[in-house]
């Protein structure tokens, strides 16, 4: 076996193993891009789930009746209501 | 004796022939030849068949879920909207026969349905059986957590209605399998609806996904749809019309507000409603959306067109007067009013609404094709086009057919059909100076331009005429509304019971705001009042005007009459610190 087959039979290793650990850290990177994926779509979810929530919260029904029967205010009105005119 | 070897012995000597060796030899050049074209075909031709099997065991295709887009209000509130749900499978070939009981009682429970019931489901023949649809994510966690081999979750959407009852009948709703039934969410399916997506993996021994081999398709989440409907006029007017039809004891009611300018609809309400996130005893009362798809005569509402008919050709003018009487008689039955009067300008005839004064108007000013013509150039009689499920036309006999008894009746609204609608949508001419403006329900905040159908001059005639009505004098003086100044005509039909009129009545109003510059239009109808009065300008008029002076005050539009004002120029902090002190204390008083 001269030097230049020896050569190229470490080279041939070297690459062979390289090979493999790409792969192996395509994977794991594939994996968390999947994870991720999956995140994202859960807190788009929540998001939704929030936004939702939010709305039943400030819906005009539930306003109406905080404000009416625990805060007590009365709807305004034009009578006592000072209207301002911007003069241009 | 010779030596003979044995090799040698001519006993031994078999001559064999040729053709045994090479039969041979092609024998074994024909397998080998067999396992070459098989080496060929399993490599070349007959490759997609390994190469599936290859994938079947290490590849799976996934789909890549896909919502239905949301429904917002004009100013982007969520008024429809999907949130993830689990439905509950059950692999009956899978569940374990000798389930323990306290698993079967747990899961019952969760499921909310009784064990006998349960029991029946996952004895069913079926392989797979929906224990359960559309079930909350923190209960399909639990139902998880029992881990029972043979039940599985599926991911599906639920659809959530925030505004509930108020809203039911613009929107609608959609069934299990996420597709619109009624509404909007039916209408515009094509566009809420979304479509999923499918992707091919390469799996591990566990089932872990390791790699994406492809896209195979890319899901398609359905568009968001904005609405003209203003989620806080809605609701004030659905309040509006429901204590109406309470206080009233009347079977239904509904009420649509427009924007005169935009020509969307700010609000459009029926009353009875239903929930539709819960929609377990539904019935068909409860989902007609009458607004747009009961017709029935208008009555005193058509009155104001058929006058605006004859003030536009200049036959009369509104301070004509003309002679009334206690009845007028074309064909078999007089034509009477409530009260008698001897002599009424055009106006107060339609502040009175008399009966006779507009059948007079109409018989002797105008031909049965001028009035067809008109009714059909304001939409009377014509689907409207706003893309809403049975929305309807409403009848308008051709004038041909018309008798001279039918003409009379028709021009105070006996004896032709339309919806609350199309009388609102009519209105917009006297609203916008004599143009019909196109209405949409999708948010669309632009003036429009319209068709032009009668002169700003009469529409201006037909404002004030209708502003008397809302003033002492007139048919509805409750319709008044604080700060505002309101025009509008009442309208009370008898209902047609079979053949005949019976002693059902509906009570309308329609109208518009404020009159110094008109924003909005706003018709109500209250179906079958019995508590009391069933005139409009006692039980329609009333509803108007909670709705007016709410929505204008929503909409920010400046009041036109009895204001406090000021001008900004000669406020100084200090007056408005005076100011606020007046206004508190009222604020907070009970």
């Amino acid at each position: 076996m001269n030097r230049a087959t020896l050569t190229l039979l470490i080279l041939l290793l070297v690459c062979a193993l390289s090979l493999v650990a790409a792969q192996q850290r395509a994977r794991k990177l594939f994996i968390s891009l999947d994870r991720a994926q999956i995140e994202e779509y859960k807190l788009n979810q929540d998001w939704l789930r929030l936004e939702y929530e939010q709305r039943n919260l400030s819906k005009s029904a539930r306003i109406r009746d905080v404000a009416r029967n625990q805060l007590q205010m009365v709807p305004i009105s034009p009578e006592r209501t000072l209207y301002l005119k911007e003069v241009k | 004796m010779r030596q003979v070897g044995f090799s040698a012995t001519p006993n031994l000597v078999l001559r064999l022939p040729m053709w045994r060796s090479r039969l041979m030899l092609f024998m074994l050049f024909f397998v080998f030849m067999l396992l070459l074209i098989r080496a060929f075909w399993i490599q070349g031709p007959g490759n997609a068949f390994y190469e599936a099997k290859g994938v079947r065991g290490t590849q799976r295709e996934l789909e890549l879920p896909a919502s239905r887009g949301k429904i917002l209000d004009r100013n982007g509130q969520v008024i429809a909207t999907s949130l993830e749900a689990k439905s509950v499978i059950a692999y009956n070939d899978t569940v374990p026969d000798d389930l323990a009981a306290d698993k079967i009682q747990k899961l019952a429970s969760l499921l909310q349905m009784s064990q006998v019931e349960l029991r029946k489901k996952l004895k069913e023949e079926r392989k797979q059986v929906f224990l359960k649809r559309q079930v909350d994510p923190e209960v399909a966690q639990q139902i998880k957590q029992l881990e029972i081999p043979g039940i599985g979750l599926n991911n599906e959407y639920r659809r959530f209605y925030p505004e509930g009852e108020a809203m039911a009948h613009v929107v609608g709703f959609t069934n299990v399998e996420d597709r619109g039934q009624e509404g909007m969410e039916l209408s515009r399916e094509k566009e809420l609806a979304g479509h999923p997506g499918a992707r091919r993996v390469v799996v591990d021994r566990l089932g872990r996904v390791v790699e994406d081999v492809a896209i195979l398709q890319l899901p398609q989440n359905g568009k968001d749809l904005q609405l003209s409907i203003d989620s806080k006029i809605q609701f004030l007017a659905y309040n509006a019309v429901k204590s109406a039809v309470e206080q009233h004891r009347a079977s239904a009611g509904g009420a649509v507000v427009l924007d005169t300018q935009t020509g969307e609809i700010l609000a459009l309400a029926n009353y009875p409603s239903y929930n539709p996130n819960n929609r377990k005893q539904l019935n068909g009362e409860q989902l007609r959306n009458r607004v747009l798809t009961d017709t029935f005569e208008p009555g005193s509402t058509i009155k104001p067109l058929t006058v605006a008919i004859a003030l536009e050709k200049g036959a009369v003018a509104p301070n004509t007067n003309m002679v009334i009487g206690t009845k007028y008689l074309v064909g078999p039955k007089p034509i009477t009013d409530t009260h008698t009067y001897e002599n009424l300008t055009v106006s107060q005839i339609i502040q009175k609404s008399s009966n006779i004064g507009t059948a007079k108007i109409a018989m002797n000013n105008l031909s049965a094709e001028e009035m067809w013509n008109f009714y059909t150039s304001v939409g009377l009689g014509q689907t409207p086009k706003v893309g809403f499920p049975g929305a309807v036309a409403g009848t308008v006999h051709p004038y041909k057919k018309w008798m001279p008894t039918d003409q009379a009746r028709i021009a105070f609204g006996y004896g032709i059909s339309t919806s609350l609608f199309q009388v609102a949508r009519a209105y917009t001419i006297f609203a916008r100076d004599g143009d019909l403006v196109p209405l949409t329900i999708e948010r669309s905040p632009d003036f429009k331009p319209g068709t032009h159908v009668i002169s700003a001059k009469t529409a201006i005639a037909m404002r004030s005429m209708m502003e008397s009505v809302t003033e002492s004098g007139g048919t509805a003086i409750k319709a008044q509304a604080e700060g505002y100044r309101v025009g509008g005509k009442t309208g009370t039909a008898h209902k047609l019971v079979g053949k005949a009129y019976g002693n059902k009545y509906r009570a309308y109003f329609a109208g518009l705001a404020p009159i110094s510059s008109p924003r909005i239009v706003v018709a109500v109808m209250i179906d079958e009042p019995t508590g009391g009065s069933h005139y409009g300008g006692d039980v329609a008029a009333p509803v108007f005007s909670t709705i007016v002076s709410e929505t204008l005050r929503t909409l920010n539009v400046a009041p036109d009459i009895n204001i406090n004002q000021a001008t900004l120029k000669d406020v100084s902090p200090a007056d408005i610190q005076t100011a606020s002190a007046k206004v508190q204390p009222a604020v907070f008083k009970r």
